[in-house]
């Protein structure tokens, strides 16, 4: 049971601390919570599925070309559901936007794609049991993600570029960073983050396009929990949601693993309303 | 040359005349318009495409023969695609527009919760095959036919199976959380108590979940003998047999026809673990024990393969069903006239009628016509041409 629980809850943990890190990367740029980050991982599963399983293609291309899909929609996000709501941001308007696009998207995919689940390719032909690769795939790709995230914040001019804009957008413009562009870069970044985690949870969450509304409400909870924009939080905070949740699995099960989860969740909220890992809003009087 | 007015009145009277003998004439050669309510696009376009290949080649069989009394039946479709909205748009055109006879369909038990108090408003005769109990009531709805099982109907064939097939007496019922599952867990769950079974394990599960470990291992400690899942999700359904089989538990798995569709198959980590999985189907479209299909499902596999109508992709029953309902209209309509109430009232003491899907029988006082003890179970593993092999237990 115990191996279980960890081997399960850890890896369904990655995926949402990866959906997590796609909030903070699209909120870090913008100030805003896209709501297409669980549909961006939705689409990072049937992309791999339809290049790999349907059409045959290598899996290297595959996942390439699904990261590109997952790229695709991340600026499509940007132009169509994020750019023109910018002004009004008090106005939450983006909430609107961004839902009306990952509906849209999702309504697209059950069409084009289908309502049931399909298989997700083995992506490396090694005999099933045990620490599966359907569990370790998650945890490389989140690993890896945080790392690259660290390199590309701490080591490159573009990285710094994008923090500071996450920092002071104003003063950013100011000193003459093209804000835009980088927006427009970061969004890209959070689709092939989102699609990335998707694609590494193929295995587990199959090719599914009602995975896009549980990735959206399930990976939003280690935003809330580990603070928003704070990508070290939201890993803590995803990876401890999946083994919550999966104890809970164990534990109670059915729907009641679910209320669980919330019920957590809320008390959180209500004791730390600034998440576990936020520092509390300095609010101008 | 000039006309008197008593010669114009003449020829006027004449035209009048002539043409009130005409029309009656005309009119009895007129096509007979039939509504048709299919789901041919859309998420939940597989049951009517399938149903869809059996309408087309018993509209044109029964066109070829001559029709009915020299009329030919007139198929006029609106694809619902799927959706409530649309199907009832479509209702109502049909109806209100083209003025048909009867209506068939829809074909999916969502469209017909919208559409079927609609026709009963407008007078029209309606034959659908949805399973959701509500759909008929012959005091609510007296047009209203179902040549098709109930919910309850599928449910109890699973029941007994489990209970005096199999002699399981410890029974895990399990479904997702949709509507459909937790209905179907809410009343066959009761169902399984009152023949004397000991439901150790009920629950519903979101049909997301990834690891259903947890409620199988909580099965198996409660000593299930048999799973019974209510779902039509394939995933959902997929977990269950792949966690089963990489448990090593040699549990049946009794229960939805969608354990047995090829979207469950593709999802099994191994062929072998669809092994021992049971789901309805219906014995008239079913391998008997020795791999035998009934003389008139036989003949009728022959129709299909000689207008080349293609069953690798879809299941015969469905197909079955297509074909039986334009002829039960065509007989109706052969022995009363096409007027509603004539319908209906044909309709309200049918017996027997002899379909490849089932034999249909009306009522007055009940409107589902499927036979109790042609819902069979059948093993899921056994697909070929669209048919399954019974479950083992059944006699021929």
């Amino acid at each position: 049971m115990v191996e279980s629980i960890v081997s399960t809850g850890v890896a369904i943990g990655c995926i949402y601390a990866l959906i997590g890190i796609t909030y903070n990367v699209m909120f870090s740029a913008s100030r805003v919570f896209s709501f297409t980050a669980g549909t961006l991982g939705m689409l990072g599963g049937v992309l791999g599925s339809l290049f790999i399983a349907r059409l045959g293609l290598p899996v290297a291309i595959g996942f390439l070309l699904a990261l590109a899909g997952g790229v695709l929609l991340g600026i499509l996000t940007e132009i169509v559901a994020v750019r023109p709501v910018l002004k009004s941001l008090d106005q939450h308007l983006y909430v609107l936007s961004t839902l009306a696009l990952a509906l849209m998207v999702q309504q697209f995919t059950a069409i084009e794609w289908g309502t049931e689940a399909r298989p997700f390719p083995r992506l490396f032909d090694i005999a099933r049991g045990g620490f599966d690769q359907q569990f370790w795939l998650p945890m490389l790709a989140c690993a890896g993600v945080i790392v690259g995230l660290e390199l590309l914040y701490r080591h490159t001019l573009i990285g710094r570029a994008f923090l500071a804009i996450a920092e002071d957008t104003y003063a950013a413009r100011a000193l003459g960073l093209p804000e835009r562009s980088l927006r427009m870069v970061s969004y890209a970044l959070a689709g092939a983050i989102g699609a990335l985690a998707g694609f590494a949870g193929g295995e587990m969450l199959l090719a599914f396009f009602g995975n896009g509304p549980l990735l959206t409400f399930y990976g939003f909870v280690p935003v809330a929990l580990g603070g928003m924009g704070n990508n070290r939080g939201a890993v803590v905070a995803g990876l401890l949601l999946g083994l919550f949740q999966q104890t809970a699995n164990f534990l109670v099960g059915g729907i009641f693993a679910s209320v669980a989860v919330f019920t957590v969740f809320i008390i959180v909220l209500l004791a730390r309303p600034e998440g576990l890992a936020g520092a509390a809003l300095q609010r101008r009087v | 040359m000039s006309l008197t007015r008593r010669q114009a009145l003449k020829s006027a009277g004449a035209v009048a005349v002539a043409s009130g003998v005409a029309k009656p004439a005309i009119a009895a050669k007129d096509p007979i318009p039939v509504g048709y309510l299919p789901a041919l696009t859309g998420p939940s376009s597989s049951t009517g495409v399938g149903i869809n290949r059996g309408i087309q080649l018993a509209v044109k069989e029964i066109n070829d023969a001559g029709g009915i009394d020299g009329r030919q039946l007139e198929l006029i479709t609106r694809d619902t695609q799927s959706d409530p909205t649309k199907a009832v748009n479509g209702a109502a055109e049909l109806t209100r527009g083209q003025k048909v006879s009867v209506v068939f369909g829809p074909v999916n038990s969502g469209e017909s919760l919208a559409v079927v108090p609609l026709l009963a408003r407008t007078n029209t005769p309606q034959i659908h095959p949805c399973w959701v109990d509500s759909l008929t009531d012959p005091q609510k709805y007296p047009m209203c036919f179902r040549n098709a099982p109930t919910n309850q109907q599928i449910g109890g064939a699973a029941n007994r199976y489990v209970m005096d097939v199999l002699k399981r007496k410890k029974v895990a019922v399990i479904s997702d959380t949709t509507g459909y599952g937790t209905a179907s867990v809410n009343a066959y769950a009761p169902m399984l108590k009152a023949k004397g079974a000991d439901v150790v394990y009920q629950g519903n599960v979101d049909a997301a979940n990834p690891d259903l470990k947890p409620e199988l291992l909580r099965m198996q400690s409660a000593g299930a003998e048999a799973i019974m899942p209510w779902s039509v999700n394939a995933g959902f359904l997929s977990r269950i047999i792949n966690t089963r089989g990489d448990m090593g538990w040699d549990v049946p798995i009794v229960g939805q026809t969608t354990l047995g569709s090829g979207q469950t198959k593709a999802l099994l980590e191994k062929p072998e673990y669809w092994a021992k999985v049971y789901p309805n189907n219906f014995r008239p479209v079913c391998y008997a024990p020795g791999g035998k299909l009934t003389d008139r499902t036989s003949a009728f596999l022959d129709r299909l393969k000689s207008a080349k109508i293609d069953m690798g992709d879809t299941l015969l029953w469905w197909i079955a069903l297509g074909y039986d309902s334009p002829r039960l209209i065509a007989e109706a309509m052969k022995s009363v006239g096409t007027e509603p109430e004539a319908v209906v009232g044909y309709l309200n003491k049918l017996k027997g009628f002899p379909g490849v899907y089932g034999d249909i029988t009306f009522t007055t006082d009940k409107h589902d016509g499927y036979p109790d003890d042609e819902i069979v179970m059948v093993e899921a593993n056994s697909l070929k041409d669209g048919a399954f092999n019974l479950a083992p237990g059944y006699s021929a």
